[in-house]
């Protein structure tokens, strides 16, 4: 078997083996044998011999955290961002309230009004970070793919509202060229354009 | 006469003092960068370049953290405990010679503060004593894992002073003295009169025993987290616990000089390096060795240390003194 | 003048901790004190250049005080005072009081008498190392031997005391269900 196809083996116990144990010494003279076995053994010198190897060859992993950073997963579940439309900058929440109604820590509040085209706006949008349990539902259930999760997971703060409020989520408009999709939960799969049908206009 | 000999016995004292407790704390970074290299780490890295500014990050840490002392401890002995380690490592010092005699402006200095007749007796008893800091802390500290550090502690003092005395014997029997310096000469002349080639077994029970004796990695039963939290230092905090660390350190270099003068040649030139240097290679190559033990070493269980002290390494020890007194007299 | 200081000092505080011993009811402070006492007196060893003497002091004395210590750890909580039931007698009190001026008086000899002198006073030529053992393998050759066969004696007592049980091992009896498991 090579690659992936051993782990859809879910038949393990044909890779059992016994672990030989060798016979407890019975008699005083086999227990005496047994130590002069086991102490002329270079064990100790080899355990001392591989520790001095990873010295030697100073194959360092550590990640000086403040200053490095690990790549986090693109469906990392961090800090939430609110996106824009990428052709015309305006914000893509259309003040559903879906997100609000299916958070189960039940910790977003929007308010919303119509702006001058008759168009549902949010005029705030905050999520208590101190009951939000991250579990993506807001994101998932979102029709517009407006909010979604961020990279951040350095949540430590001075205040309570500092991730909290709409301006710190929302994608300045300064910074819309760097704005990513988020391929987490609720975001269309990589094939979804060649997946997708027309919708009948029959109904 | 007298009173120049005062002084310079104070300014040695004051010297051995400052140079070991800096230098107990240079060998915590040491340990601490070895032991990360060997674990693939990097060890302390941010307080100044390289991290070598966090032995005095610690320092300050140790002497501005509170002094605590517990409720139901015996509060003289509880103080005391830790002085007794730190003090006694260093009084170990004064007998050892560590480097040749050199002179500075025509006065010729013997870098020893004490020279008696029965330096070897005097290091080992005094480091011996040593371990009465653990036992009177874990036995003040009013604590069960404190006093369980404290049993561990007598029962390891008692056991491998014996493995060092014997050990150390054969070497006394050949060389006929118990003067560290008189071991020194003896040894003079090259490689090949190293006692360590006439005496190997020997040389390997006396290290041994000096990891117990230094309770270090393979046999740091007294303060073994995973089993009595800290042993003896659980209840300890601030400098007092730093005392202990101090005395600790103090004797692995104590340790370290014993091990390169009884066995390793001590002072002498060693093919074109100077004694001086030659000594002290000898004795940072020891402390690394007690740091490399600890990186790759598991740790004994008691009556794995107890089987390891009566049923092999004392017999051991007997019957090499008694081979060494046949072959003397007979050759 | 630096001798005599030491001198003073560590009679001081010899006896300060031996008075300690005595009187105190805490078995932690008792033996702590008699450890300190011990180690004090090995000062007066190097104090009159017997440095071997010291150091075996020292070195006997740190042990015995230590199995001492075991004792105490096993039978009483030394973190709290004893409490004696059986006061102490005067009738004590006055002989050991007396014995104590004997020996006094005893070891004054040598000062108020010329007529005692060293039968092995102290030489230059050769290391009181020696000069012990010379001593102990000539003229005390047959009390030497006898405490050493005493303590053989002792020895072997206490090893056949407590090995009635010694082939039970608790921690191998682990090893019998291994070896249970392993006939299986």
């Amino acid at each position: 078997m090579s690659g992936l196809e051993q782990f859809q083996d879910r038949n393990v116990s044909q890779n059992y083996y016994r672990v030989k144990i060798e016979p407890y010494p019975k008699t005083p003279w086999e227990k005496f044998k047994r130590v002069v076995r086991k102490s002329l053994k270079p064990d100790l010198l080899i355990g001392l011999k591989i520790t001095l190897l990873e010295m030697l060859r100073f194959n360092i992993h550590t990640i000086q955290y403040p200053k490095e950073k690990l790549p986090v997963s693109p469906r990392f579940r961090g800090i939430h961002r609110l996106l824009r439309l990428l052709e015309s900058g305006n914000e893509r929440c259309i003040g559903c309230g879906l997100c609000e109604k299916i958070c189960i820590s039940n910790c977003i509040r929007i308010d919303t009004k119509p702006d001058e085209n008759g168009r549902k706006i949010p005029t705030e949008y905050t999520i208590n970070f101190g009951r939000c349990i991250f579990c993506g539902y807001c994101a998932e259930v979102c029709p517009e793919l407006a909010i979604v999760h961020g990279q951040e997971y350095e949540y430590a703060s001075e205040q309570r509202a500092q991730f909290a409020m709409k301006e710190d989520m929302l994608t300045p408009l300064d910074k819309l060229k760097e704005q990513k999709e988020y391929p987490g939960f609720g975001a269309p799969t990589p094939a979804a354009d060649k997946l997708i049908k027309k919708t009948p206009l029959a109904y | 006469m007298e009173t120049a000999f005062i002084i310079e016995t104070i300014v040695k004292i004051l010297v051995v003092l400052g140079l070991f407790s800096a230098l107990a704390g240079f060998a915590t970074y040491v340990e601490r960068k070895v032991l990360a290299f060997m674990q693939r780490r990097l060890g302390p890295m941010h307080v100044g370049p390289y991290g070598i500014l966090q032995v005095l990050a610690d320092g300050i840490k140790l002497f501005t953290k509170e002094d605590f002392i517990p409720q139901g401890a015996v509060r003289p002995i509880f103080m005391i405990a830790p002085v007794i380690t730190a003090a006694t490592a260093f009084i170990a010092m004064a007998a050892i010679p560590m480097f040749p005699e050199f002179t500075i402006g025509g006065y010729t200095v013997r870098p020893i503060i004490s020279d008696m007749n029965v330096g070897l007796l005097f290091v080992l008893g005094v480091m011996g004593i040593g371990l009465y800091g653990p036992l009177l802390a874990g036995m003040a500290s009013g604590n069960k894992w404190s006093l369980l550090g404290a049993a561990r502690t007598a029962i390891q003092f008692l056991s491998y002073e014996v493995v060092t005395g014997l050990s150390v014997l054969a070497p006394v029997m050949i060389v006929g003295s118990l003067s560290l310096i008189d071991f020194n000469n003896y040894q003079a002349g090259g490689v090949g009169n190293w006692l360590v080639w006439k005496q190997p077994i020997a040389f390997i029970l006396f290290l041994i025993a000096g990891f117990a004796e230094t309770n270090r990695t393979p046999f740091d039963l007294l303060e073994h987290e995973a089993e009595v939290i800290s042993g003896y230092a659980t209840e300890y905090s601030g400098m007092r616990w730093g005392l202990f660390f101090i005395g600790e350190y103090a004797n692995m270099f104590t340790i370290g000089f014993l091990v390169s003068l009884i066995f390793l040649g001590g002072f002498n030139d060693l093919w074109f390096i100077p004694g001086a240097i030659a000594i002290l290679l000898k004795v940072f190559f020891f402390i690394f060795l007690f740091i490399w033990a600890r990186a790759s070493w598991p740790h004994v269980r008691p009556d794995q240390l107890m089987w390891l002290c009566w049923k092999v390494l004392m017999p051991i020890a007997v019957v090499n003194v008694v081979i060494t007194g046949i072959v003397m007299m007979f050759f | 003048m630096f001798e005599v200081v030491a001198f003073y000092l560590f009679a001081a505080l010899t006896i300060v901790m031996f008075v300690i011993t005595v009187t105190s009811k805490n078995a932690l402070y008792a033996m702590s004190s008699l450890a300190a006492g011990m180690i004090f007196i090995s000062a007066f060893f190097f104090l009159l250049d017997a440095d071997f003497l010291g150091v075996v002091q020292i070195i006997v004395y740190s042990g015995a005080v230590m199995a001492l210590y075991a004792f105490a750890m096993m039978f009483m909580d030394t973190t709290k005072e004893v409490k004696e039931n059986n006061p102490p007698k005067k009738i004590v009190f006055f002989l050991s009081g007396m014995i104590a001026l004997l020996l006094v008086l005893i070891l004054l000899t040598p000062i108020i008498s010329d007529k005692v002198k060293a039968l092995y006073p102290m030489s230059d030529e050769i290391g009181n190392t020696e000069a012990v053992g010379i001593v102990l393998f000539t003229k005390y050759l047959v009390p030497f031997e006898v405490a050493a066969i005493m303590l053989l004696v002792a020895m072997i007592a206490g090893i056949i005391l407590a090995s009635k049980r010694m082939d039970e091992s608790i921690t191998l009896k682990i090893d019998q269900e291994i070896e249970q498991k392993g006939a299986e």
